[in-house]
């Protein structure tokens, strides 16, 4: 992090995927499982090591892909937050997803070869960045990488649609928030405080809401004790109510 | 009685040095020549963008006064020509033009300040008017809670003025006052009686304002306690909702009006000590809450409320019952605190009106917060409203561990802590009665830039 540092100041709360070594991946990865079964072959888990790169910084704004520009790589964010999203024929923008720490993003540019979408750094964002092409050499010769590479490619699938349908805002925000809390769970994170990084009129485009109806439900959750929001800082406090307005996309 | 009997006259004597009031923290004379129009964009556009943005704060500054009283450090410009308001809201309007539209319209405007000054050098009509720019541009709340709030000079506002204002929603009224002593009147050339002040007074409450409040300034030339305790005698029967005491500050170098005003005439270190404590001691016996720092309010008002609640801010007005807002200052010399940035307008007529008529925002300088500013604001906003700082919440809110952050600030608290100030405990840092008194004191142990502008001659008006 580019922190100053300075004594007594701990870590800053959006966390970082961490670093590994050359015996284990970023335990924080979306990609580390790959390592975690025993008996991997030391020598394949380094040429996996081999092909990862780290970039960054990005700052706020910055694209770390553009859509259309020639597949070359897919990329996991090691801290900071990502939006994708698409502009329509009338420049409008429709936001796609929101990526946390551990996460990967440009797996759906496999295919055609190109990448559907642009990737913008929410804050300041360090990625890794794999080589398609050797992740796909190394894929073939080890079944771990492959087996991950899938599981990863069938998750991503059907992602997108989850708020198109006919839901309240409560639902929608609910379920936006514990999805988030879930997300950052399943990283090894706190979950039931994180940090919305993204600019409201992002959570709204992406939930289908207009923007004050985002902070007016956000307001009332926290006037009924559901959620504190401090900034953009927020913590869950009565995450079964919230499980139970948002049940209708939970099960959808 | 508490209060009264926790002031110890000695103690704050020997406590008697300069420093910033912490209006704001960083002080102003910390803002930079380098934040510029544009910051203050991007600040006001980012201030949409958090989950739930924060409402709206206006302060309108009315800059023209008609005539001089020495002892005031406020920019303003004397004139008699009343003409002169038309080219200022002309501009005035302008700036409203370019600023509103980076706020989106869901904030509310739950708090409005006109300040100066002397804001009722406006007329009615053109009250009236601004009012009504106003609430075209920004999203005035419609909450009975709503502060609307107003400084009025009572020997130029009658009640049908005031009954005026009350209809266009303002609902709390602030009167300068200083002494009724006819003799430090003279010396101060700012001529009020009683009469006229009762009579704005009398005419606000039946035009439904919650909350009258008025100021009273110690230290002022030719005051005694004798003259001072007949003040606060007919200040008390004037019952007013708050009542402000502030320590005259005599920097003739600084603020050219005072230089009107004859040093010898000023009362001593010791008279200023027995005038604050006549204060305290005869408002605190009159019912009064002493709040901190220069403020009494009866137990019943808003500001007391606010306090037992933990709902106290602390701002340019002093303090505030409003939740954290963000705040546009808008007129010369006027500050905004947009998101973590403080900005100022320009501090005199020419470049105000020169950068409107350019169709750019009037601002001249101002400060991004780092996150080091952004931690010691909260730290003094703490022990300034609340007389009290929760170690761990804080420890959660800024993720840090107290003792290492702040662990000098800690040494410096401890020397007070043996006068009886302050209580240091693990989980918490204590203002005592006694501590009330020497807020400033307090919260400039938290001050990082303190040591750096004694070596840079910036001049702060003293404690007490």
């Amino acid at each position: 992090m580019v922190h100053v540092a300075r004594a007594g100041r701990r870590p800053a709360p959006n966390p970082i995927a961490d670093d590994g070594d050359e015996r284990r991946f970023c335990s924080t990865c979306a990609f580390g499982s790959v390592c975690l079964p025993a008996g991997v072959d030391k020598s394949a888990l380094n040429e996996l090591h081999m092909l990862v790169e780290h970039v960054g910084p990005y700052r706020a704004g910055d694209p770390v892909f553009h859509h259309g520009e020639r597949f070359g790589a897919i990329f996991a964010v090691r801290s900071g937050m990502v939006k994708t999203r698409l502009n329509d024929a009338d420049g409008r923008e429709q936001v796609l997803g929101f990526h946390l720490p551990g996460e990967m993003i440009g797996l759906d540019a496999i295919h055609p070869a190109q990448y559907p979408c642009d990737a913008i750094a929410l804050d300041t964002v360090y990625v890794c960045r794999f080589s398609f092409p050797a992740l796909a050499t190394l894929a073939a010769r080890i079944p771990d990488v492959q087996q991950q590479l899938f599981r990863l490619l069938s998750a991503d699938i059907g992602k997108a649609a989850r708020y198109a349908g006919d839901h309240t805002a409560d639902a929608r925000l609910a379920a936006f928030l514990l999805d988030l809390a879930g997300r950052y769970a399943a990283r090894g994170f706190a979950q039931n405080a994180f940090r919305l990084a993204m600019p409201r009129a992002d959570i709204a485009n992406y939930l289908r809401l207009a923007a004050e109806t985002v902070s007016r439900v956000l307001r009332r959750f926290q006037d009924q004790g559901l959620i504190g929001v401090d900034g953009r800082d927020v913590e869950l406090k009565d995450v079964a109510e919230l499980r139970r307005l948002a049940r209708s996309l939970l099960h959808a | 009685m508490e209060t009264s009997s926790a002031f110890d006259a000695g103690l704050v004597a020997r406590y008697d040095v300069a420093g910033p009031r912490y209006t704001s923290y960083p002080a102003a004379p910390q803002f930079r020549a380098d934040f510029g129009e544009s910051a203050l964009r991007a600040a006001a556009r980012a201030s949409n963008e958090d989950p739930i943005p924060k409402p709206v704060s206006l302060y309108v500054h009315v800059p023209f006064c008609f005539s001089p009283c020495f002892y005031c450090g406020c920019t303003r410009v004397i004139t008699r020509d009343r003409s002169r308001a038309g080219a200022y809201l002309e501009r005035l309007y302008r700036e409203i033009e370019l600023i509103a539209p980076l706020i989106d319209r869901d904030r509310q405007v739950i708090q409005l300040h006109f300040g100066g000054g002397t804001p009722n050098f406006l007329d009615a009509g053109q009250m009236q008017e601004l009012l009504e720019s106003l609430g075209r541009h920004f999203a005035f709340s419609r909450d009975g809670m709503r502060e609307f709030g107003i400084e009025l000079d009572p020997r130029y506002a009658d009640a049908a003025y005031v009954g005026a204002l009350g209809a266009l929603g303002f609902n709390r009224l602030s009167v300068g006052i200083q002494d009724f002593d006819p003799a430090v009147q003279g010396a101060v050339n700012r001529t009020q009686s009683v009469e006229q002040t009762r009579a704005v007074l009398d005419a606000a409450r039946s035009a439904g304002f919650r909350s009258v409040s008025v100021d009273l300034i110690y230290g002022l030339p030719k005051q005694t306690p004798a003259g001072f305790a007949r003040t606060l005698e007919q200040v008390v029967a004037l019952a007013p909702d708050r009542i402000a005491c502030y320590a005259y500050a005599h920097l003739p170098e600084r603020f050219k009006g005072q230089r009107q005003i004859i040093a010898a005439d000023l009362p001593d270190a010791g008279t200023r000590l027995a005038l604050l404590g006549l204060a305290v001691a005869d408002l605190t016996a009159a019912g009064y809450r002493y709040i901190g720092m220069d403020h009494f309010a009866r137990p019943d008002d808003d500001l007391a409320r606010a306090q037992e609640a933990g709902t106290l801010q602390r701002n340019f007005q002093g303090y505030s019952t409003c939740a954290q807002c963000d705040l546009i200052g808008l007129g010369m010399s006027a500050i905004s605190h947009v998101g973590a940035t403080f900005s100022q307008n320009a501090r005199e007529l020419p470049g105000y009106y020169a950068a409107l008529d350019a169709g750019r925002l009037p601002v001249v300088r101002g400060l991004d917060l780092d996150e080091d500013d952004r931690i010691r604001a909260d730290a003094i906003q703490q022990l300034m409203c609340h007389g009290v700082l929760d170690i761990p919440g804080f420890e959660r809110r800024h993720a840090l561990d107290f003792g290492a952050y702040f662990a000098a600030e800690i040494g410096r608290l401890q020397a007070l802590a043996r006068d009886g100030l302050v209580v240091v405990e693990p989980q918490r840092i204590l203002v005592t009665a006694r501590g009330r008194f020497l807020l400033r004191i307090i919260a400039m142990c938290f001050d990082q830039y303190l040591a750096a502008s004694q070596q840079t001659a910036v001049r702060y008006s003293r404690a007490l």
